[in-house]
């Protein structure tokens, strides 16, 4: 498998404040990536230097290509959504499609076609007669209509109701995500997706706080909750988290074995939307 | 057998190699296409500008032009009617040539600073277009569509115009005051393609500054375009009690049409005389095309122009308030 993206020691400073922090990631081809962390963490900061966006510090390959410098072969290869609302209300579907047909060597118009018929937007409309959902919808259909090896997603159902939300992931993982293609996805509602991902990075205060694939947080992660006598026993094996839930305690633990937790309590695998919390928590108190 | 060789075919190609990007002549026009889709003001105001002259000069405006009050002087009736009709063709295209400079210098302003404003820019931005030739296609709309549809406007204007014109004469219900003549008629298009044409490539630096400020200004560009040369100047005097940038902001605004039409602008040619009216296309004798295309400032301008161009394109490339 080789690297989609390769970030060594990214840096992007706006005057004093360090919005990335010598940053290093890698992410690998077929793979859909969340991107995690607060607001002003840096998430749209590294895709805005993902994506050519921005001018930066350190080491970045997208594709093999530096974004600085070659952005518009990236631009052939990769796609993003920044947001929601970015399509110019003035513009109707139809001009929409023919735009993009027009542009985008790997634009496949009856691939759009298709997935706008199967919704309520006409073809005639302007983006600014269109609900924020069905706006959303089209933006979908423009880009799930492009070949693209990297699909780059900054917030893209912020502010949607549950059904469009829902409706998008969907489209995306079933019509459109393949072991050829990679994507790229900030979120802030992570229990929404967290089944969706196959890796996930944490980042805060420009660094990273957590780099791993879905398969390896269980071997890596433990959750143990335990009844409040016990917790002194579990403390000594130096939990990174703790939280009271109804009475009894949850603790977070890295790299223990199962056999040593057992016998204190109920063992799971952390959810990823724990685990952020638990990470998020402890980077606020570093 | 078809059905399996198409299944194949299917599937080779949605894996094949990069496609050919598109053409350049296709994705420049399709990048021209979108800003007339945008700002639609670039060919309605033409038309409109030009519809309402028709209405105006063909079914109401006629009977306020008085031919026979001018004297004649010995010239041939046919030579007046022919005149009369040249400037008429004028009087339906100057109009819109005014409203193209207002509507290209609007456009020029806000192109790149809509996009900025709405966000579009990153939908625009997230599509395999470069910066350059986004920038060169705002520029070919500004300096070469727009103007071409203006004057295809009042061209195809004119001639409804006229149509309408001899239906009326022909049914008797207008006095048969002009006289068709297509040499004429060709010679005042002609007239106008040159002073155009002029126009294009001398107003080109302040095109090309005002879309260097729509892709800079921060809050406004509408602001700086209209205030900056007001109060430069008058800056100017008070520090330095000079007015070089007065001088200067009039010489980039008037002085080529001096160098092409010097009698005309220094009042010495008159088109409507005592003497009777002469025809448009007599500018042409006027003219000296020459001296005006190989003007050192116009090609000094059109460097400039080149040179903030660039800089546009190179704003754009971090440009984003996001």
């Amino acid at each position: 498998m080789t690297a989609v993206i390769e970030a060594h020691g990214l840096t992007k400073s706006y005057g004093a404040k360090r919005a990335l922090d010598a940053v290093s990631f890698s992410i690998a081809s077929g793979r859909l990536v969340g991107l995690i962390g607060p607001n002003g963490a840096g998430k749209t900061t590294a895709l805005k230097a993902i994506l050519g966006l921005t001018p930066f510090d350190g080491g970045l390959r997208v594709l093999g290509l530096d974004p600085r410098t070659q952005r518009d072969a990236l631009m052939r290869e990769v796609c993003f959504m920044a947001d929601v609302a970015v399509l110019p209300r003035w513009l109707r579907v139809e001009q929409a499609l023919e735009f993009c047909s027009g542009v985008h060597p790997r634009f496949d118009r009856s691939v759009a076609e298709g997935i706008l018929r199967k919704t309520d937007i006409r073809t005639t409309s302007r983006v600014r007669e269109l609900s924020k959902g069905m706006v959303t919808q089209l933006h979908l259909a423009l880009i799930m209509a492009i070949d693209a090896r990297l699909l780059v997603l900054d917030e893209p159902t912020l502010g949607l109701d549950l059904l469009y939300r829902r409706g998008f992931y969907d489209t995306l993982l079933n019509d459109y995500f393949d072991k050829s293609r990679t994507i790229l996805l900030t979120t802030h509602q992570v229990e929404e997706v967290e089944n969706l991902f196959t890796d996930v990075i944490f980042i805060d205060h420009g660094q990273v706080l957590l780099e791993a694939s879905v398969e390896d947080l269980g071997g890596r992660y433990q959750q143990l909750t335990v009844a409040a006598e016990q917790a002194e026993r579990a403390r000594a094996l130096h939990p990174f988290y703790e939280r009271e839930v109804f009475g009894r305690v949850a603790m977070l633990f890295e790299g223990r074995s199962a056999a040593e937790l057992r016998p204190l309590g109920e063992l799971r695998t952390p959810s990823i939307a724990d685990l952020f919390v638990a990470k998020m928590q402890r980077s606020e108190r570093t | 057998m078809n059905s399996t060789l198409a299944t194949v075919a299917d599937a080779t190609a949605r894996s094949a190699a990069p496609p050919a990007a598109r053409s350049l002549a296709v994705r420049l026009l399709t990048l021209v296409r979108r800003e007339f889709w945008e700002h639609r003001y670039l060919w309605i105001a033409p038309l409109a500008v030009e519809g309402l002259l028709i209405v105006l000069g063909a079914i109401v405006g006629h009977r306020q032009i008085h031919i026979e009050d001018t004297d004649f002087d010995g010239w041939p009736l046919h030579a007046q009617k022919v005149a009369a009709f040249t400037i008429l063709q004028w009087m339906l295209s100057v109009p819109v040539c005014v409203v193209l400079m207002g509507a290209v210098s609007w456009y020029a302003l806000d192109c790149l600073y809509a996009e900025r404003k709405d966000r579009s820019i990153l939908f625009w931005k997230s599509l395999p277009v470069s910066d350059g030739l986004t920038v060169l296609s705002k520029a070919v709309v500004a300096l070469l569509a727009a103007p071409l549809v203006a004057f295809l406007v009042a061209l195809v204007g004119f001639l409804v115009f006229a149509a309408i014109l001899s239906l009326r004469t022909a049914a008797g219900g207008v006095p048969a005051y002009f006289s068709w003549d297509l040499i004429e008629w060709a010679r005042t298009e002609l007239v106008m393609l040159i002073l155009l044409t002029v126009a294009v490539l001398w107003y080109a630096p302040i095109v090309a500054a005002l879309m260097l400020l729509s892709v800079w200004a921060r809050p406004n560009p509408f602001l700086w375009a209209f205030l900056a040369p007001l109060v430069a100047p008058i800056l100017e005097r008070i520090a330095f009690g000079t007015h070089y940038l007065a001088s200067f902001l009039y010489y980039r605004t008037f002085g080529i049409w001096g160098t092409l039409a010097h009698a005309l602008t220094q009042g010495h040619i008159n088109i409507i005389t005592h003497h009777g009216l002469h025809p448009i296309g007599t500018l042409l004798d006027e003219f000296n095309i020459a001296a005006a295309l190989t003007d050192i400032d116009l090609w000094l301008g059109l460097a400039a122009a080149a040179v903030m161009l660039l800089v546009a394109v190179r704003l754009r490339r971090y440009r984003d308030d996001s």
